[in-house]
Formats: C-alpha cells, structure tokens, sequence
C-alpha cells in the first residue's frame, strides 16, 4: 500500500473536484484505488474481499456474510489523479442471505485529466437480504473521460437492489452505463441514474429489468439534464415475465439550449396477464412554473435553474 | 395611507379576446385588499401582468405602478427585488428541494428569517422541515408552504391568488389569521378569493367582472354587491355590470 505522501497527493486532487474532505481526514475509505493501484484498503466487518491490481486496474471481489448489518456504509474509491490511457475495474459482489448494507462508491476523475474506464460489475443478492449501491461522480470540469459501465444483479427472494448512478460533480464526457437485473419471487430492484450532460457531452444509459419471480417489483428512473450540445438516449426495458409482478419506468429528461438532441425509448414487455408494467417518459424544458416561482422570491432565472436542476439530481 | 400599487387603465387582450378591459385599482401601503369576482373574470390575469409571470410582462396599454416606479415590463427578478411576490392559486412542485432549503431560498434576504416560525404560523409544525416540496404534499399542505415560503421573504406586496382554495373549512380561521400576521409583519396583501369569511378580514375589497373593475370599497359592501349581482349575472349580462 502506499505511502502517506501519495495518500495527500491523491486526496488533494480528489478534494479539489468535489469529493467530501471529511472522507480522507476521518480515514472512511474502506478502498482507495488510484488507476491501477491500491492506496488504502481497510476491511469492513462482516465483508471479505480480494482486490488485486492489474497492469491496467484492479479486480475486486467482495462477500457480505449472511447477516451481516452495518449502519456506516462501505466506501470505497475508484478513481485517476492523473491521465492514463485507460482504467478498467472489474468486480464481483455477494451480498449473503440477510444481510443488510450499503456500499458508497465513488468514482473520482481529477481535474483535466482524461482516460477511458471500463467497468463490469456483477452482483448477486441473496434471499432476504439488502442492498444500496451508490455511484457518485466526480470529474472535473475539464476532465474528460470516456466511461463503459455494465452492472449485471441478480436479486433473490425478497431481497432488495437499489442502485444509483449519480454525475455529481463536473462534466460526463462520453458516458455509456448499462444496468441489468433479473429478479426473483417478491425480489426488488431499483435503478437511478441522474446526470447532466455539457457541451458536447454524450449520455447513453439503459436499464433492464427482467421481473422473472412471483411479486417481484421493478423500477427504473431516470433524470437526464442536457445543456449545450449534448446528446442523450435513455432505454428502459422492464420485461413482466411472472405473476402480480409489477414495474415501473420514470425517465425524465430536461434540455436546456436548442441544440441538444435527446431521446428516451421506454420499453415495455408483459408475459403474463397479471403482471404490470408501466411507464412515463417527459422530455422538456426546464417546468415554467417552477421558474417563475423561484423568480419571484427573487433568484434570478440562471440560479432558479440551478436550484431545480439541483434538485432533480439529488 | 399611501398607494403602493396603482393599476391604471390595464388593457390586454389574448389571441383577439379582451380579459382586461381598462382595469383600475389602488392599493393602499399596510392594507388587505380583496379582490373578488366569478371564474374568468380576470382576477388571475390582472396577478400574472403585476408579477410579470406567464408571459404577461406588459398589458396592452396602461400602466402597473409599485413605489412609484413603472414596472411594466420589468422581469420577474426584478419585480421580486422591489419587493413584489405572488403565491399561485396553484403552486409549483419540486423535486428534490426540501421544505427548509425552499423557505430558506424565499427568505435568504430577510434578516430575521425563522423557517420554524413561518412553518408554525401556517399551521405545520418542524417535521415539515425534511418534506419534500414536490407531489408527496398533500394539496392543502403545499398551499400552507407556499404561504409560509411568503412569510419567509417577507416582501412589501404579496399577490395571493386564492389562499383558501384546498384548505378546509375548519382551518379557514387560521388562514384569515396567518394573512393578517404577514400585514402585521409589514406585507400589504392583495389576495383574490372566493370566500366571504377570508374577504372579511380585507380592510378594502374590489369587485371584477367581465376584465373590469365593479366597484372598490369595504368588504361587507362589495361582498354584499358580488352576491346580488354577479351570482345572477351567469349570462354576463353588461346592464348589470353597468358596462357598455
Ligand atoms: N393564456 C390564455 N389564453 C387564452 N385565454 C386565457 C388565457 N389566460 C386567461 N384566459 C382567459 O381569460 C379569462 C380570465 O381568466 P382568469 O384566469 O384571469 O380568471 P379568474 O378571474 O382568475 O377566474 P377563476 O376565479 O376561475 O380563477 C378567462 O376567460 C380565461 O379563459
Ligand atoms: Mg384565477
């Protein structure tokens, strides 16, 4: 592992484009990788994991123990604080029958660097138990990376998946997430992607719910803000397979200049007449309404957009 | 008392309808001012031209006055900043902004903000705090915020286009009580409604009908002349109105 000095390095980089410096002086990282190297690793109990770095990034697999129930999430880092040419991670996770936790990753893209990361993840939940994946963003504003993700989950018996991908900080770059999930008997699984796209940023995500047990339940929102020239496409596919499953698509895309070009494809297939899936898809300018109302507690229109854009990526 | 308001001989007219007719009214610094009148006749609009709001930046012809200063076509902002607010007969939902971070928003240049204060003065207690602005309020409850959002700026006019609608019955006195506690606290009140009980407590009253003003003066009155006139005036009828 690395030395307190890289450690700093790193942190002041990763601090510089948003990431929350209580991170790094509270010691929260469970995982710090920096390209392909390990900075800080520090296990969390009840989760067994095995990382280990390749030429070109790391292979993580990690284990929740039955059971296991932690009120702190675990946290962890993937992230460049300098350019390479590309970052590929890839991971395995088990969460095990029961268990209860939350995984907070952080995706950290220094300030004008640029890369290509590729990232395959598999995730399995297992019956009865939870889990909450958050992906938080960070890029710089003159960063550029070129991101391929692809989330493949299965979620077992009244078990539950909830997943977030959020651009919080800087530009996407050239983003292309896929999320998969098949879901067993009474499973849950809940897919969130909020992100905004700048200059000629380019946004693909899709996600696709295949709802295979009894009750299961499905549900894909999305909150895709364009400015500028950006391109957006959003696919939502929930296929209804089983009995009294039911889904849900929510995308909702905001563009703000007349030369983004977006689009939304919700998909929707049912299998058995008693399964329900439904779906709303709104693409428009920033709500009017919502506007003015700001504007006449008197915030001008450019932080009146600021604050619902805020907002709806929250 | 002194104008603060002045709306004089407002015309406008939408895709070759006349609304507003020659529209004229005064309100007085310190005072509620009702102003009532059946649907459509363009109490709403007469709102949206003195907020700038719905692309209602200038009547036709005619001139909104606030201080003496002519706003017809000011935007919004800077209406906001003299000191004008409106709270929608239907207000806006938001996602992702709590109820704190929108009273604080309304109230960030007013010194002596208290979100407790203006959550507890519409009748909603701190647990509000952490709500969401967007459709997991009830109707009633995003009205009683949007009021408490205005007692948080704390502006020197306040356009309320129907604070009663969506409130029960039973809390009308509460709501007759918060719109005095925001005159109290230096906001002169222009608000539209529908509702005897809330027009009682105006200190003057204006009846529109048909985009034209019918008559001004005490509450009881024009409330009296709204009732035997206009309920029977379904059909518009101009001798009425005394108009044309
Ligand atoms: N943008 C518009 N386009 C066309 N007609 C409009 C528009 N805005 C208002 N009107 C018309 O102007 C008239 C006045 O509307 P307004 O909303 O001001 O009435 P109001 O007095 O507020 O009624 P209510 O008591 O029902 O709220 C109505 O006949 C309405 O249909
Ligand atoms: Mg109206």
């Amino acid at each position: 592992m690395a030395t307190k000095n890289v450690l700093d390095t790193v942190a002041k980089k990763f601090i510089q484009i948003g990431l929350p410096k209580d991170l790094f002086e509270r010691n929260r990282f469970n995982l710090l990788v920096d390209r392909n190297k390990i900075i800080v690793r520090y296990p969390a109990p009840g989760v067994r994991s095995e990382v280990i770095e390749t030429p070109t990034g790391v292979k993580t697999k990690v284990y929740v123990e039955p059971g296991t129930k932690l009120e702190e999430p675990v946290t962890l880092c993937f992230g460049a604080a300098e350019t390479t040419e590309v970052q590929t991670t890839e991971g395995e996770i088990v969460v095990g029958e029961g268990a209860d936790v939350k995984f907070q990753v952080y995706g950290a893209m220094a300030e004008g660097i640029k890369l290509k990361h590729k990232n395959k993840l598999k995730v399995r939940v297992e019956k009865n138990a939870r889990f909450e994946f958050l992906d938080l963003h960070y890029n710089g504003e003159d960063t550029f990376v070129e991101l391929d993700t692809e989330t493949d989950a299965y979620i077992g018996e009244n078990a539950y998946f909830r997943s977030v991908f959020k651009q919080t900080r800087g530009r996407a770059g050239k983003v292309r997430i896929v999320l998969k999930a098949q879901v067993d008997k009474k499973g849950v699984a809940v897919f969130e992607t909020k992100m905004i796209g700048k200059k000629d940023d380019e946004i693909y995500v899709e996600d696709v719910i295949h709802l295979n047990g009894e009750e299961s339940r499905g549900i894909s929102k999305s909150r895709i803000i364009a400015v500028d020239e950006t391109k957006a496409t959003f696919v939502g596919e929930t296929y209804g397979n089983a009995p009294r499953c039911r889904g849900h698509i929510d995308c909702s895309e905001v563009i703000r200049g007349k030369d983004v070009t977006v689009k939304a494809v919700p998909v929707v297939v049912v299998n058995d007449e008693t399964a329900k899936v439904t779906h709303e898809a709104a693409i428009g300018s920033i709500d009017k309404k919502q506007l003015e109302t700001l504007m006449a507690r008197g915030l001008t229109e450019d932080e009146a957009v600021d604050v619902i854009v805020q907002g709806m990526l929250r | 008392m002194a104008p603060l308001l002045t709306v004089n001989d407002v015309k406008l007219t939408i895709d070759g309808r006349p609304i507003l007719k020659g529209v004229n009214l005064v309100v007085n610094e310190g005072e509620i001012h009702a102003v009532l009148g059946p649907n459509g006749a363009g109490k709403s609009t007469l709102a949206s031209l003195i907020m700038g709001i719905n692309d209602l930046k200038e009547p036709d012809s005619g001139e909104i006055i606030f201080q003496d200063k002519l706003v017809n076509g000011l935007d919004i902002t800077e209406r906001a900043k003299l000191g004008i607010t409106l709270a929608w007969q239907e207000p806006a939902r938001f996602e992702g902004i709590t109820v704190e971070e929108y009273l604080k928003l309304s109230g960030r240049n007013n010194p002596e903000l208290d979100v407790v204060e203006c959550l507890e003065l519409v009748g909603l207690d701190c647990s509000y705090l952490n709500r969401f602005v967007d459709d997991t309020l009830s109707g009633g409850e995003r009205k009683r915020v949007e009021l408490a959002s205005v007692l948080a700026m704390r502006p020197k006019l306040a356009v309320l286009d129907e604070p009663d609608s969506g409130i029960d019955f039973a809390s009308m006195e509460d709501i007759a009580n918060m719109i005095k506690t925001m005159r109290d606290r230096g906001t002169t009140v222009l608000m539209i409604t529908h509702r005897e009980e809330i027009a009682e407590i105006a200190d003057r009253a204006t009846l529109m009908c048909d985009g034209k003003v019918v008559q001004t003066g005490n509450p009881k009155d024009v409330g009296q002349k709204f009732k035997t006139m206009c309920v029977k005036c379904e059909v518009r009828n101009p001798e009425l109105v005394g108009g044309e």
